[in-house]
């Protein structure tokens, strides 16, 4: 597989490279290989409070690279429940591993049917990112 | 804007080997593996760099020295035969035109070394300026390669290239000498901070033999350096670098309406010089009477990464914006520079930076930001 290109089935994702996945009635969001892989050395990555209440597509965090700082935006709407803290000290497991333990926030969506019909499926994002 | 991008000589084996991106108006490397370990070559081994995208003017005549006392703030008079120093070009209002340095090769003849964005701009104002002199200006740009050789082991390195011992060439020297066999002017300058040269690399036009001669002079950099741990270097690493040793960039600290007084970067500023350059009456009002604005630096307490156009409040006043910033590989912390209002803070204060709508702590500081007994040119450790 070519390095930056890996999805995973099962996920929903955003064209602004995140992807979200259901458990239960709360939806666990992080960053896409393709993003991490365009943004390389990841060093730092800060989240909105536990507690804060999103909209979908707000603003709601940033990614530095070694190069440049990238806003993170929600997927979904609602409160934000948990974030990685881990990433504090170890912002590379985002490069490392951008579907499991570089997760970044947990959310307890107010709109999922809804916010989801908005994503793309794995088909759609790997599309989605051949055609950038 | 030009959209037809200028090429270094190395093109094809950055392209095979790195990321390669506009820059400046050339396609220039970026990294080739990763960031931080180029960055760490640099202050823990060796680095090499090609900064071929780097104006190159030699100019020469009988009125040169003349010529060049008329557009740089340095005191050209007292550069001797293979010496160079740092130095400014300024626009009428005592605004930053460009930073350069400046080599003197000749009784009559300086190399220009100057900035890849402002080359085109550079090129008009010398040409305007030097029709009053004896003086020819050529650009040669496309004519030499240009490398950088940067970090604690690289003069180590250039000695085994040349085959005699070259370190013992002062700072801002510029001396024509053989490396590898080719021809070269070794300049004893660079932007990181570290030990180490730059090199123009005689006769190398953007032609086949030109191109092979550059690869074969790079890859003898690599070959020869395996045992110092080189590790080629793009231009992520030479912005990380630079700003960690606390040089200013142009775009950045350096502008139109900055004054090299107020970036501080004074040590290129001389005021008994003769003729006086353009700018020089700003500079000696600012100089007598003080500025509005000022360098400083800041590393972050808290967590957060400072960039460019952010705000840096004291007090919950603004006092000032971010001119550049980043994390330091070393530090492991957020760093920048930034520009505020004079005498509102000094080394060691607290000030708040506006990070996105989140208010950040960090402390006022000097450069560099590493320690300088670990880790820089003047390293002892």
């Amino acid at each position: 597989m070519t390095k930056g290109t890996a999805v995973i089935e099962g996920l929903y994702y955003s064209k602004a490279h995140e992807w979200a996945k259901v458990e239960g009635d709360i939806v666990m969001v992080g960053i896409t290989d393709y993003a991490q892989n365009s943004l390389h050395e990841i060093t730092f990555v800060e989240i909105s409070d536990v507690g804060t209440s999103l909209k979908a597509d707000e603003e709601c965090g940033l990614v530095e690279s070694m190069k440049a700082s990238s806003d993170l935006f929600t997927p979904l709407a609602g409160e934000i429940v948990e974030v990685n803290e881990a990433l504090e000290d170890a912002p590379e497991l985002v490069n490392e591993d951008p579907y499991g333990k570089g997760w970044m926030w947990k959310i307890k969506p107010s709109n999922l049917e809804g916010d989801l019909k908005a994503l793309l499926d794995a088909k759609g994002y790997s599309e989605y990112t051949a055609s950038l | 804007m030009n959209d037809k991008l200028r090429r270094p000589q190395l093109l094809e084996w950055h392209k095979a080997h790195g990321d390669v991106v506009p820059f400046a108006g050339w396609e220039m490397p970026l990294r080739y593996t990763d960031i931080r370990e180029e960055h760490l070559a640099v202050r823990n081994a060796v680095g090499i760099f090609d900064t071929s995208h780097m104006y190159r003017f030699f100019i020469r005549g009988p009125q040169a020295a003349q010529f060049l006392q008329t557009v740089t703030t340095n005191n050209v008079n007292k550069l001797k035969v293979n010496g160079g120093h740092y130095t400014t070009c300024l626009n009428e209002q005592g605004g930053i035109r460009d930073d350069l340095t400046l080599y003197r090769i000749a009784e009559r003849e300086y190399i220009w070394i100057t900035n890849a964005s402002n080359g085109p701009k550079i090129t008009q104002h010398l040409l305007k300026e030097a029709a009053n002199f004896e003086v020819e200006v050529e650009d040669k740009t496309s004519e030499i390669t240009m490398v950088a050789v940067q970090g604690p082991k690289a003069l180590s390195l250039l000695c085994k290239l040349a085959g005699t011992d070259v370190s013992e060439f002062p700072r801002f020297s510029c001396n024509l000498i053989k490396l590898a066999g080719h021809d070269c002017y070794m300049c004893r300058t660079g932007y990181t901070g570290e030990a180490g040269a730059e090199i123009l690399l005689l006769n190398t036009p953007l032609n086949d033999e030109g191109t092979s001669k550059a690869v074969a002079f790079w890859e003898e950099l690599l070959n020869q350096g395996a045992e110092y741990g080189v590790k080629p270097c793009g231009l992520g690493s030479r912005d990380s670098t630079r700003l960690e040793a606390g040089f200013v960039l142009y775009g950045h600290e350096l502008k139109e309406d900055i004054t090299p007084i107020e970036a501080r970067i004074r040590y290129a500023v001389k005021f008994k010089v003769e003729p006086h350059y353009i700018g020089y009456d700003v500079l000696k009002k600012q100089k007598e009477e003080g500025v509005e604005k000022t360098r400083i630096g800041l590393v972050m307490i808290d967590r957060g990464v400072p960039r460019q156009h952010y705000n840096v409040l004291f007090n919950s006043n603004k006092i000032g914006y971010i001119s550049s910033g980043g994390i330091s590989p070393i530090l492991k912390k957020g760093i920048g520079l930034a520009f505020v209002t004079p005498g509102m803070v000094n080394e060691g204060d607290t000030v708040e930076i506006d990070i996105k709508g989140r208010l950040r702590k960090a402390r006022v500081s000097g450069w560099p930001f590493f320690d300088p007994e670990r880790y820089g040119e003047k390293r002892t450790k």
